[in-house]
């Protein structure tokens, strides 16, 4: 029980098992140590491809890996991604807000919110408080050719091709990052006395024995679920969607604009995601079977295509139906087993939460990679704990755009604001909410997912209204003036940077053609 | 806005230009861009820098002339103040291009900015005599086309030290003796710890295609930056 931690084997290929390979070999790959990373990989089961938007997270990830951001731009059909837009979730009467990645202007000593309720009337929450809005409005990039590989003069995070970013992923691990890539199918796994995975029988490839194994083989969950029987929870009294329609769509011609974000269109009982990149449009109905019917969900989504990209589009649209039962394994580590992406559990893709998911618990694992058996069990523990508290405040973050939606118009609105429906620790902060704005003491964790900007902007996007507390010096004359030469500095911020960044086209056109340097 | 039209002795036999450096406001700039081919004579006059291409990124390297926008510490009284001209300055108002003709030979094309206000039609030299470019126009070539030659250089050079990390961001702030400070931003130097961690293959290659030297070049620029202080205080007494 006391050995050393020395060989990790990923089992799964795909941009979960890619990813958290890099993420760990980076960390401690080196030719003067014995830690040895093998990743297991079927030749003959397809990736899902899940999750075509990252956090912005996703830059330091790459960086730390030691890929050129161009060479990324150039490889997997990458776009800027500066938040999300919504569309008809307030009202459903054509109305819009955004989540933009930047917080609020002056968000680390000021809290501007208090002070917008005096203009909410004139001036959208983002748009009054984010130099980011125009550059989002115009489809224009968050940087411009001369910012160096991963810096920026707004925040950003990416849309991608999953297929070509696992394929970079590979090519950079196993050339750079010593990652030895098997191509084989397991057929066995073999376990120690203490119960712990021993080795991994393959078909062509013998045994591969290891310390800590990570379960990125997806849905089927080899390892945590299918070996350890560890279950999933369930999260459908939250979260309702359980069904998906993708498809791809064409631009119209090659100099088409590339959104600057994830656009998100509430539909009957569900919503449509939009995402750009510069080869294709990624288009898809994320609904729940339970209100809706598939035929309706494919008819609302060829209507959104039709839209947006004309009827032949709409015409020549394959659609891919996935199902999924939302929810998250009781423990993510068991034993000497990680899952890590859609083994450790899956829930609708609103807020991109998947690869960011990946990403931190790949982080966890390498800087926490526990230096022998012993202490395995607590590192485990803590990581569960952890990752429990993760996703629930997902599913609290994702669930809050529906509880503030005022849609009455079908069931599947109607029903997602009930009061079961709604957890408990959602509901005890939109209480307090009603009478103070969210601000950094509402966080827990230093490195809590979702920061009081991000509620902040749902909140005020979506037409939330909070009583302020008239005794607050907060909001006494003074401060006010402050705020209101804040918003101007705002708004001149913002009208130079529309003035002075490319589109994204334009950008990406330039990062093809002469790169991005690195200083 | 420059205006670039391909020269020609039926469009330009009357024209002239002002070849007097320092003398029209087209001078008075607070750098120009260079090539590791005349760092030689650059260094011996001016600080050499590097700078990013606002429409491409790339980096190029540039002669520094002040220390703001607009700022040409070199020239007085209309006329400039130093051993060498860069051939950037010199050139002016032309541009060389090159064109591919049907049998496959490149042919140089000289183009004549006609906003720039070294041109005129009554003073300076004339380009053309009989519809034979004069000598003057003869000079204008052959640097043009050693410019052109230095260009081409200068992309192999740029790769080679930023493949290597050779450069590196820099602020410099003086204070001159009135008190004022200025700062210099969004310039790039080479990085020496670097080029001393460069290992024997690189060295022997970069010596190999002529990029050696020039580094060092830049490098032993920087003390012009003291002379270009004692110009500035002179000027703010």
């Amino acid at each position: 029980m006391n050995h050393s931690i020395n060989r990790v084997v990923v089992v799964g290929g795909g941009t979960a098992g890619w990813l958290s390979a890099g993420i760990i070999a980076a960390e401690h790959y080196s030719s003067q140590n014995d830690f040895e990373l093998y990743l297991i990989e079927s030749p003959d089961i397809p990736t899902i491809g899940v999750g075509e938007g990252t956090w912005p997270s996703m830059r330091s990830t790459l960086k730390k890996m030691g890929i050129s951001e161009t060479d990324f731009f150039r490889e997997c059909s990458a776009s800027f991604k500066q938040g999300t837009q919504f569309y008809n979730w307030t009202y459903g009467k054509g109305e819009t807000y955004s989540h933009p990645f930047t917080a609020p202007h002056h968000f680390n000593d000021k809290n501007l919110a208090p002070h917008w309720q005096t203009i909410r009337e004139e001036t959208p929450f983002a748009d009054a408080v984010c130099p980011q809005m125009p550059l989002i409005n115009n489809q224009l990039a968050p940087k411009d050719i001369t910012t160096p590989e991963y810096a920026f003069n707004v925040n950003y995070g990416y849309h991608l091709d999953a297929g070509k970013f696992a394929e970079l992923l590979r090519k950079h691990c196993v050339k750079q990052l010593g990652v030895k890539h098997i191509s084989a199918n397991m057929t066995a796994i073999n376990s120690t006395e203490e119960g712990d995975i021993q080795s991994i029988e393959t078909d062509s490839s013998g045994t591969i024995e290891g310390d800590l194994f990570i379960d990125c083989s997806g849905t089927r969950a080899l390892l945590i679920g299918e070996h350890f029987k560890i279950p999933t929870l369930s999260k459908k009294k939250y979260l309702f969607n359980d069904s998906a329609l993708a498809a791809q769509v064409a631009y119209e011609t090659a100099e088409d604009p590339i959104q600057s974000c994830t656009l998100s269109t509430a539909q009957s009982a569900g919503w449509i995601w939009d995402i750009g990149l510069p080869t294709r449009r990624g288009i898809g109905h994320v609904y729940s079977s339970q209100y809706n019917s598939e035929e309706n969900a494919r008819a609302e989504l060829l209507a959104y295509i039709k839209d947006t990209a004309g009827e032949k589009a709409a015409e020549k649209a394959s659609i891919r139906k996935i199902t999924f039962d939302p929810g998250h394994r009781e423990k993510f580590w068991h034993k000497n087993c990680v899952a890590i992406g859609m083994s450790a559990g899956f829930i609708e893709p609103l807020e991109a939460s998947a690869l960011v998911l990946v990403e931190l618990s790949a982080a966890m694992v390498a800087e926490q990679l526990p230096a022998n058996r012993k202490i395995m069990d607590i590192v485990a523990k803590r990581f569960n704990e952890k990752f429990s508290y993760r996703w629930n405040r997902i599913i609290d973050f994702i669930k809050l755009h529906y509880i503030l939606s005022k849609r009455a118009d079908t069931a599947y609105w109607v029903d997602n604001c009930r009061a079961d429906s709604v957890p408990e620790s959602l509901q005890e902060l939109i209480d307090i909410w009603h009478y103070q704005v969210p601000w950094h003491r509402d966080c827990y964790h230093i490195d809590e997912m979702f920061p009081s900007a991000s509620f902040q902007y749902v909140l005020y996007g979506m037409d939330f209204k909070t009583q302020m507390n008239p005794m607050s010096k907060r909001t006494d004359r003074q401060a006010g003036m402050q705020a209101q030469a804040m918003f101007v500095e705002n708004s001149k911020i913002a009208q130079r940077l529309a003035a002075s960044m490319p589109t994204n086209r334009e950008l990406i056109n330039k990062i093809y053609k002469y790169g991005l340097q690195k200083i | 806005m420059s205006n670039y039209v391909v020269l020609s002795p039926e469009t330009h036999h009357d024209t002239r230009v002002l070849t007097e450096p320092g003398k029209t406001q087209a001078d008075v700039v607070q750098f120009t861009m260079t090539h590791p081919l005349e760092f030689r004579n650059i260094q011996a006059c001016y600080p050499i820098f590097f700078s990013k291409s606002r429409d491409t990124g790339e980096f190029f390297p540039l002669a520094l002339f002040g220390f703001e926008q607009g700022e040409n510490l070199f020239i007085d009284q209309f006329q400039w103040h130093a051993s060498y001209i860069p051939m950037m300055i010199e050139r002016q108002p032309f541009l060389i291009g090159y064109q591919k003709t049907a049998d496959d030979t490149t042919n140089p094309v000289v183009s004549i900015d006609t906003n720039s206000p070294k041109v005129s039609d009554s003073e300076g030299q004339l380009l053309f005599e009989a519809n034979q470019p004069t000598d003057y126009m003869k000079g204008i070539m052959s640097k043009l086309e050693a410019l052109h030659h230095g260009h081409e250089h200068n992309k192999g050079f740029i790769s080679a030290i930023t493949e290597n990390d050779l450069l590196e961001p820099f602020t410099l702030e003086i204070t001159l003796n009135n008190g004022t400070t200025n700062q210099l931003m969004g310039f790039y130097t080479i990085n020496e710890h670097r080029l001393l961690e460069l290992g024997g293959d690189t060295l022997s290659e970069f010596n190999q295609k002529g990029y050696l030297q020039p580094i060092y070049m830049a490098v032993a620029s920087y003390a012009r930056i003291k002379d270009l202080i004692d110009k500035k205080n002179a000027l703010s007494k």
